[in-house]
């Protein structure tokens, strides 16, 4: 097989987190996890993870911690800190749910959210810009453009991810840039954050050719202060059996077995042909707390065949699916898994909600937003928070938000939007001053679709205000679903992609004809209304009496009698 | 009683003429509640919909970008039944203002005020109309029933003005400022009119001797203020929060922050100035707008009926955010002065250029925003037409009040040429 027809779909993560406690040490892990998915694609994930203690970072003793990004941080008062670099969409009918649950990865574009220590509202904004410029300097990115129309406060959608003190007053901010392109310029200073800068370990695969070059792609920032307590593994859980996915319309399906989809043979791989290089050893600085986490995972059936370079010892996990791999230092690491033919599959979990959004209607006058929640499962609803940002110049009108709900026997009935959607937090734009902020805590039925739809005007702008590719459209955030399961510890995150919503636009090349022919207009009317009032109305008689006594009727006057005189004397002549 | 039969008979075809309209075309009032022709940023209905939408969830109208129109309209349409389920009560409620509104137009016809003044008589007093026909041409303006079936909010303001001007032309002074002030308070222009109606509120007065100018313009001033700011405490206990209400509707009418398409002359003006010259140009438009209030008040003194109806076209042309229901008001109170059209030299050209923006402006809307065959100076251009015919029409009407006033002066010279110097 070829690499063409195998997509890479790398995941970057990189959780940078803060110790409080002076205890313990510092330390750093990474770790790659690879996940064939259907059709022929790649999860990998790359995970990062340094750890500072509280005081060592205020005193700004920085060994994992990257100095750059930590100053930042203390310059600005950012308690934590989420940014987010995400490019393409994650098909989630073929791949199977979010990895990480959602938590890694933000909208389509930029996204940054924080906690700021401050003590009002102004404060905490002006330190957000000023975090937003330095992030902005840091990753290469537009970051300077979350101004405050694209800055909003999320009530219910976001909650701390570490462990805050009680004493701080803690500002929560958000902001989107859909627009952003995402590209090597952002993946260079991402790799000068980490200690082995991309010359040892897993990062030395970071070719900005071939990552670039995935279906979907997110890098992600996380920094936030934890509190000593038993580290969570990072490594997936494997699905219990109860959840594997199997293949229940053969007749001799039971409840003991479980029959896999069938595929004869999967495609064969190796890390070297998808990256474009190899794993240049292990970081040297990884693990140096002696606890050997291994570097490489796989998630593939024992039963397939994977050669490993060597020197890497394997050690295969209970699950019977998943096996790692502890690197040999300073020596190149390759997987190869060659094409056989497979019986058994990773079984993809079901996502517990699909979410799509798009817009609706034609012209550019007005439009409609269409939010569609399928929920697959048949037994439980699902409760979650919709969150979406608009910009000013699209208004909602929130009196026509409508709600249909599909059962699967393809039914749509109208409901109420009040049985659908139990809370509203909305925060209409203002113009040119703030965007509009919308959340809404939704529950979906078992087994049905809820279509939430509404109608929107699109504002015209001033034609300084158009980017200089106006009629490109303009980029609408991603929204943001938190889904609300009691059972998952972690919250759950899901995004819908970003909209393209084209505007209305003047002509941009003549700001002077039209200030001159609107001009003239306004003149013309005032000048002909002016000048009757202003003038005496008289016969036409009278009109004449009163011409032969101004100058020019005295010069015309004369003139007609110095023709008079010409042709008199003609006359004589004859 | 024949007369009063006539009336019945034109009101009631009015109504039913609309309600046939609704109930023939059941998309007909959003159709054209969506209208820019129709429906500005100031008058919309749907606009209207969602400030009542936040406004009875306890949220404030104000607080966002989309809803400017007066507090008091909350309340009162809060009153009446969802539109969406069932819309004819608001229907219905819309047509008895037009109803209304044509009664007061035919009590304005009726007092003669427009043919006999105190200081001035028409020559052609023959050539006229009565009430109920004039009451007719205004329910029966295809500008009018567009306006009433999108539902716009400046049918109410149309109602202050014509309230305003009928009690004016019946003597009751004290009403006809209330009515004033109540259109100040819904779209803040009306208050230009303060000048020629405290004239024709004048000109009322027959008490012998006449009472102090200077203290007859302070009582009725001081009526007109203590009106507007009895409406504006309601809404402050409406609302709750004085200064956002205020920036948002008066400053939105003042500031032109919203530059949607409509027939006037401002929005794409704005929208092609330079930055740096904005307020500029925005204190010009308004000073503008607000000098031809001087000039006519000098020159046409002796009409001040006449004076209100120019102000309302200079209002339907130089306004922000003009609709064609200032149009409308405009063509309403017009055939009061049929007896000057004899007199007019550019009817044909403006009437002609008045259709063909009608019927042109909504097609090159079309081929802009939706068909995208066209762009945007299209219907820039056909607004600058419409505000051309428009002005012709104005100026044109100006120009045979003047002539008749001459005439009335000269008995000797009606009909012959004239010419202006």
């Amino acid at each position: 097989m070829t690499v063409l027809s195998l997509l890479t779909l790398p995941l970057l993560a990189l959780a940078l987190t803060l110790w409080s406690s002076p205890v313990l040490a510092s330390d750093y892990h990474e770790q790659l996890f690879l996940q064939p998915l259907p059709q022929s694609s790649l999860l990998a994930s790359f995970n990062f993870r340094g750890n500072t203690s509280q005081q060592s970072f205020e005193h700004q003793h920085f060994r994992y911690f990257p100095r750059a990004l930590g100053q930042i941080i203390q310059h600005a008062h950012t308690r934590e800190l989420h940014l987010r670099f995400t490019t393409g969409r994650w098909d989630a009918q073929s791949w199977g749910p979010r990895p990480w649950n959602g938590g890694k990865e933000g909208g389509t574009g930029v996204e940054l959210w924080a906690w700021i220590d401050a003590p009002g509202d102004e404060e905490a904004f002006s330190k957000w810009v000023s975090l937003t410029q330095s992030l902005s300097g840091l990753f290469c990115a537009s970051l300077n453009f979350v101004d405050s129309t694209r800055t909003t406060r999320p009530v219910v959608s976001f909650e701390p991810a570490g462990d805050h003190t009680a004493a701080s007053q803690l500002h929560f901010l958000h902001g989107t840039l859909p627009g952003e392109v995402v590209c090597t310029e952002n993946l260079t200073p991402f790799l000068k954050l980490l200690p082995c800068k991309g010359k040892a370990g897993i990062s030395t695969l970071f070719d900005g050719h071939k990552l670039f070059d995935a279906s979907w792609q997110s890098m992600s920032v996380d920094v936030r202060p934890v509190c000593p307590r038993k580290e969570t593994n990072m490594i997936p859980r494997p699905v219990r059996n109860e959840d594997l996915v199997c293949d229940t319309s053969k007749p001799y399906n039971s409840e003991e077995t479980c029959y896999p989809l069938e595929k004869t043979t999967e495609t064969a791989w190796s890390l070297n042909e998808i990256f474009g290089r190899t794993i240049n050893g292990v970081c040297p600085l990884a693990g140096s707390d002696g606890a050997s986490e291994p570097t490489v995972c796989l998630r593939t059936p024992h039963e397939r065949g994977v050669l490993a370079a060597e020197g890497a010892i394997e050690t295969k996990k209970g699950d019977g699916f998943t096996r790692c791999y502890n690197l040999a230092p300073s020596q190149p690491f390759d997987l190869l898994i060659p094409e056989q033919p497979v019986h058994t599959q990773v079984p993809l979990d079901e996502p517990i909600l699909h979410a799509e959004r798009t817009i609706v209607g034609h012209g550019q006058e007005r439009g409609g937003m269409r939010i569609i929640f399928g929920n697959p499962s048949n037994a439980s609803a699902v409760d979650f928070i919709y969150f979406e940002t608009l910009p000013w110049f699209l208004r909602p009108y929130i009196h026509t938000l409508r709600a249909t709900i599909t059962g699967r026997d393809g039914m749509r009935r109208e409901v109420a939007a009040s049985e659908i959607i139990k809370e509203t937090f909305y925060r209409p734009a203002i113009d040119r001053e703030r965007g509009t902020q919308l959340e809404l805590a939704l529950s979906v039925p078992a087994a049905s679709t809820v279509t939430l739809t509404y109608d929107f005007e699109k504002a015209i702008l001033r034609y300084t205000e158009y980017p200089p590719d106006a009629n490109r459209g303009f980029n609408v955030a991603p929204a943001v679903i938190r889904i609300l399961d009691p059972a998952q510890r972690a919250p759950l995150y899901l995004r819908s992609t970003s909209l393209l919503l084209p505007l209305p636009t003047p002509d941009f090349s003549m700001p002077y004809n039209v200030i001159i022919l609107t001009s003239t207009v306004i003149a013309l009317a005032f000048g002909t209304i002016f000048n009757i009032m202003v003038r005496r109305v008289v016969s036409l008689d009278e009109a004449a009496a009163l011409g032969a006594q101004t100058l020019k009727g005295r010069l015309l006057g004369k003139v007609v009698a110095l023709r008079d005189r010409f042709k008199g004397k003609g006359t004589k002549v004859e | 009683m024949s007369v009063d039969r006539r009336k019945v008979a034109v009101f009631g075809a009015a109504f039913v003429l609309r309600l046939l309209l609704i109930g023939l075309f059941p998309s007909l009032p959003d159709l054209l509640t969506g209208r820019v022709e129709v429906s500005t940023p100031v008058n919309s209905f749907k606009r209207l919909q969602e400030g009542l939408f936040l406004y009875t969830r306890n949220v404030s109208p104000y607080d966002g970008g989309v809803f400017h129109q007066a507090p008091l309209l909350l309340p009162l349409f809060a009153l009446l039944p969802d539109v969406r389920s069932s819309p004819l009560p608001t229907a219905i409620f819309y047509f008895l203002v037009d109803l209304v509104n044509a009664h007061a137009l035919s009590t304005i016809s009726e007092s003669g005020q427009s043919i006999q003044g105190k200081l001035h008589s028409a020559v052609r007093k023959h050539i006229r109309w009565d009430g109920v026909s004039v009451a007719a041409w205004f329910l029966f303006n295809p500008f009018t029933i567009a306006t009433c079936l999108a539902r716009s909010t400046s049918v109410f303001t149309t109602s202050g003005i014509l309230f305003a001007v009928s009690n004016a032309v019946g003597g009751n002074n004290v009403n006809a400022m209330l009515a004033l002030g109540f259109a100040s308070y819904l779209s803040l222009y009306p208050a230009l009119l303060f000048i020629p109606l405290i004239l024709l509120c004048y000109d009322q007065r027959t008490q012998n001797p006449l009472p102090n100018v200077a203290v007859f313009v302070a009582q009725q001033g001081a009526i007109l203020l203590a009106s507007v700011s009895g409406l504006l405490g309601l809404s402050y206990l409406i609302t709750g929060n004085f200064w956002e209400f205020m920036s948002a509707t008066y400053g939105f009418h003042l500031l032109v922050p919203d530059l949607t398409p409509n027939v006037g002359l401002w929005w794409y003006f704005f929208i092609e100035m330079f930055d740096s010259f904005r307020e500029f140009f925005l204190g010009v438009f308004w000073l503008h707008l607000a000098s031809y209030v001087g000039g006519m008040t000098v020159r046409l003194r002796r009409q001040p009926l006449f004076i209100i109806t120019s102000l309302l076209g200079v209002f339907a042309i130089f306004k922000p955010y003009p609709s064609i229901s200032d149009a409308s008001l405009f063509f309403a109170l017009l055939p009061l002065y049929r007896h000057l059209f004899p007199l007019m030299r550019y009817t044909f050209v403006a009437i002609s250029v008045l259709l063909y923006s009608t019927l042109l402006g909504p097609a090159f809307y079309h081929l802009w925003i939706y068909a995208g065959s066209g762009n945007a100076n299209f219907f820039y251009a056909i607004t600058l037409v419409w505000s051309l015919g428009l002005s012709i029409l104005l100026a044109d009407s100006i120009f045979a009040a003047l002539r008749d006033e001459w005439e009335q002066a000269h008995p000797e010279a009606q009909g012959v040429e004239v010419k202006q110097v």
